[in-house]
């Protein structure tokens, strides 16, 4: 046995470095075969110039030369790109001075855009700390190997695959100008122009992907990609196997995630409903309600459905028994860590410090955060007499969840409001799936990303009050709902159109995160069980999975062990 | 040569290792322990399922005492221990057959 293992390890190991070379080979001749003229700017050089430079508005420095001559406007638009050519002539130093003005820009965009990927970044240790307080001391280092395995395999596969599918073609429809733009990355791989599905282009992050524009923008959503990829470890875990979770990882980043991403956010179908169908401004998610937190939360209740509950979870007489969380210190500072991150998932989604919309953000981050706790607080506390500490911090992260797909978009006061009805929702969906779902969840994380996820982006629909996000998606940059600068609008305010395009795109999404899961991981499931064997499981995962316990001071064996280690010489 | 065990409240335990070691007593051993008695346990809920807490923590204290300091001892734990509410613990005196000091290989009285 000794013998076999490294050579089938070996074997193993050469089989996949065959399979990346070829799979590096083919997305190299992919991306020669979609050349095109502009180049992506790896070094960073040519990144922001004059046509970076926009004023507080977003107007750009550089007025385009119209080219459309049946336009309305075009006279106009000639006229005064005309007089800017004139201008530009008489003063060649102003040019100068913008090329420089708009790299700094650029510049500005990145250090904002990546600082708070940073932040996002740290979210992972708030997640661990979170998962690991809320589980059996026996499971330790189990919560805390899922959490960190996560991050390294969900963050290869979407180096390799996810990166492309979703930002592939973002260049078509949504090009993100605070970053410089990512004009080579124009390819779906299903679908094509307002009706893209798959994104094509910079695989293993090659070719038009190696780029500094480019890769701000993959840092910061690939700590995105991975919150999805940490959502789930709070509903699956104390009962899966090892190998069974690494899959689930990397379906997450090379796929679930991705693909909804590209829908949303990669310039694909759902976000151009609205030039296409005339709903709205399309389906609008800021930072990730639904496109993250949803897609995790019904991802990980598939997971669940297929795993079961834990052992004793469920008495014979069908009644929920409590497995009370090891360390509430860990639960709470994870909470606090999250709360700080989320200062950068929210924020950051701006995608450039130079939208000064950022400090509405903040604030209605915090302030949905704070409604939703105090809600879940009080709500328990009335209940059951006692407020629980563990969902006084669900209500908290459910505040977070629902405000981060309208926070750019909401009132402060709308802001407390959406919290508010998130501390209830976490609350109420915690005893639904506890007692009528029967579907075990350690952590809640069904319950805060899945539930909460789908009330964020729905309330989206309700409380825009259009003061942001003019021309977005493409959708009424001149005037919307007859006026000018009028942003993303919801039904409070008007426009019923983008409340259906939310109910229904957050709803699909609900839905397709869910069915996906389902599908693949039963047929899975079926070819080998996911669950560790009752032994395992009674014993608690450490030792049988990674040969170690989080405490080893705890268990006597352990020390025994050792003093007979120590007295054989060993 | 007695020995004497009490079960009180882990509150209660300086209370009584002041008492105690004011009597002259050289030696005290205490354990964290878990258990019920007529107190029996109470019911808690977390994140809205019902637990019981059966066994509510205790300290067990151990004492080694010759003959003449078995009552004041006993006295002094009652003293120290007391509350008068339900759960104060319990004490058993049981007779020592021998004892032995690790180091120096005494044994009886003198090695209390």
């Amino acid at each position: 046995m000794q013998n076999l293992f490294p050579r089938r390890a070996m074997k193993w190991i050469s089989k996949s470095i065959v399979a990346l070379v070829f799979a590096q080979l083919l997305c190299g001749s992919m991306s020669l075969a979609f050349a095109d003229q502009s180049q992506p700017d790896p070094a960073g050089t040519a990144t922001g110039d004059k046509f970076s430079v926009a004023d507080a508005a977003g107007n750009p420095f550089v007025v385009p030369e119209p080219t459309d001559k049946s336009a309305p406007d075009y006279t106009k638009s000639k006229k005064e790109f005309d007089e800017f050519q004139a201008q530009a002539a008489r003063e060649p130093l102003a040019l100068k001075l913008a090329d420089g003005v708009g790299h700094t820009r650029i510049a500005t965009n990145f250090s904002w855009t990546l600082l708070t990927g940073y932040l996002v970044l740290f979210m992972q240790a708030g997640f661990a700390l979170l998962t690991c307080g809320l589980v059996r001391k026996k499971n330790a280092a189990h919560l805390m190997m899922l959490n960190f395995a996560a991050y390294v395999f969900a963050f290869l596969a979407y180096y390799a695959v996810g990166y492309a599918f979703q930002f592939g073609a973002v260049a078509v429809n949504a090009a993100p100008a605070n970053l410089g733009g990512v004009p080579t990355m124009n390819h779906f791989l299903v679908g094509s122009g307002q009706w893209g599905f798959l994104g094509g282009k910079g695989f293993f992050l090659t070719g038009p992907a190696y780029d500094a524009g480019s890769n701000c923008l993959t840092l910061f959503e690939v700590v995105f990609m991975e919150t999805a990829g940490y959502i789930i470890v709070g509903a699956i875990c104390e009962r899966i196997t090892f190998w069974a979770f690494l899959l689930c990882e990397l379906f997450i980043g090379a796929f679930l995630y991705p693909i909804s991403g590209c829908w949303v956010w990669g310039g694909g179908w759902l976000s151009q409903l609205g030039s296409s169908m005339h709903l709205g401004h399309g389906y609008v998610d800021f930072a990730g309600s639904s496109v993250v937190h949803s897609v995790g939360g019904f991802c990980a209740m598939a997971l669940a459905l297929i795993l079961g509950p834990r052992l004793g979870k469920y008495g014979a007489d069908g009644k929920p028994r409590a497995f009370p969380a090891s360390n509430i210190v860990f639960v709470v500072t994870g909470t606090f860590l999250l709360l700080f991150g989320w200062m950068g998932f929210n924020p950051g989604s701006t995608l450039g410090a130079t939208d000064l919309r950022i400090s509405v953000v903040a604030v209605n981050t915090n302030l949905a955060a704070v409604a939703g706790s105090a809600a879940a607080m009080l709500l328990w506390y009335r209940l059951f007499g006692k407020p629980d500490i563990t969902m006084a911090c669900n209500g908290m992260l459910a505040g977070l969840v629902a405000i981060t797909a309208p926070c750019a978009f909401v009132s402060p006061t709308a802001s407390v409001i959406i919290g508010v009805i998130a501390g209830i929702v976490v609350c109420l969906g915690v005893l639904f799936n506890e007692r009528i779902l029967k579907i075990d969840d350690p952590c809640g994380a069904i319950s805060v990303h899945g539930y909460c996820g789908w009330l964020g982006a729905v309330s989206l629909g309700i409380f825009a009050d259009g003061t942001y996000g003019a021309g977005w998606n493409g959708v009424g940059s001149a005037a919307y709902l007859g006026k000018t600068g009028q942003g993303v609008t919801g039904l409070l305010h008007g426009d019923s159109s983008q409340f259906l395009v939310q109910l229904g795109g957050a709803t699909l999404l609900a839905i397709y995160a869910f069915g996906a899961t389902y599908i693949i991981f039963s047929a899975v499931n079926a070819w080998r069980s996911m669950r560790v064997t009752r032994e395992v499981e009674l014993v608690g995962l450490d030792v049988p999975q990674f040969g170690m316990l989080a405490y080893p001071e705890d268990a006597v064996e352990m020390l025994t062990a050792g003093s007979q280690a120590q007295q054989q010489g060993v | 040569m007695k020995r004497i065990d009490a079960v009180i409240r882990p509150s209660q335990l300086d209370e009584v290792k002041q008492r105690v070691t004011a009597l002259g007593v050289t030696g005290l051993t205490v354990s964290e322990v878990r258990g019920f008695g007529r107190q029996k346990g109470h019911t808690e809920t977390y994140r809205g399922s019902e637990y019981t807490v059966d066994f509510l923590p205790k300290i067990f204290v151990s004492i080694a005492v010759a003959e003449d300091l078995v009552e004041p001892v006993v006295d002094a734990i009652v003293e120290g221990a007391r509350t008068g509410v339900i759960g104060d613990g319990k004490i058993f005196v049981s007779t020592l057959d021998d004892v032995i000091r690790i180091r120096t290989g005494e044994r009886g009285p003198g090695a209390i």
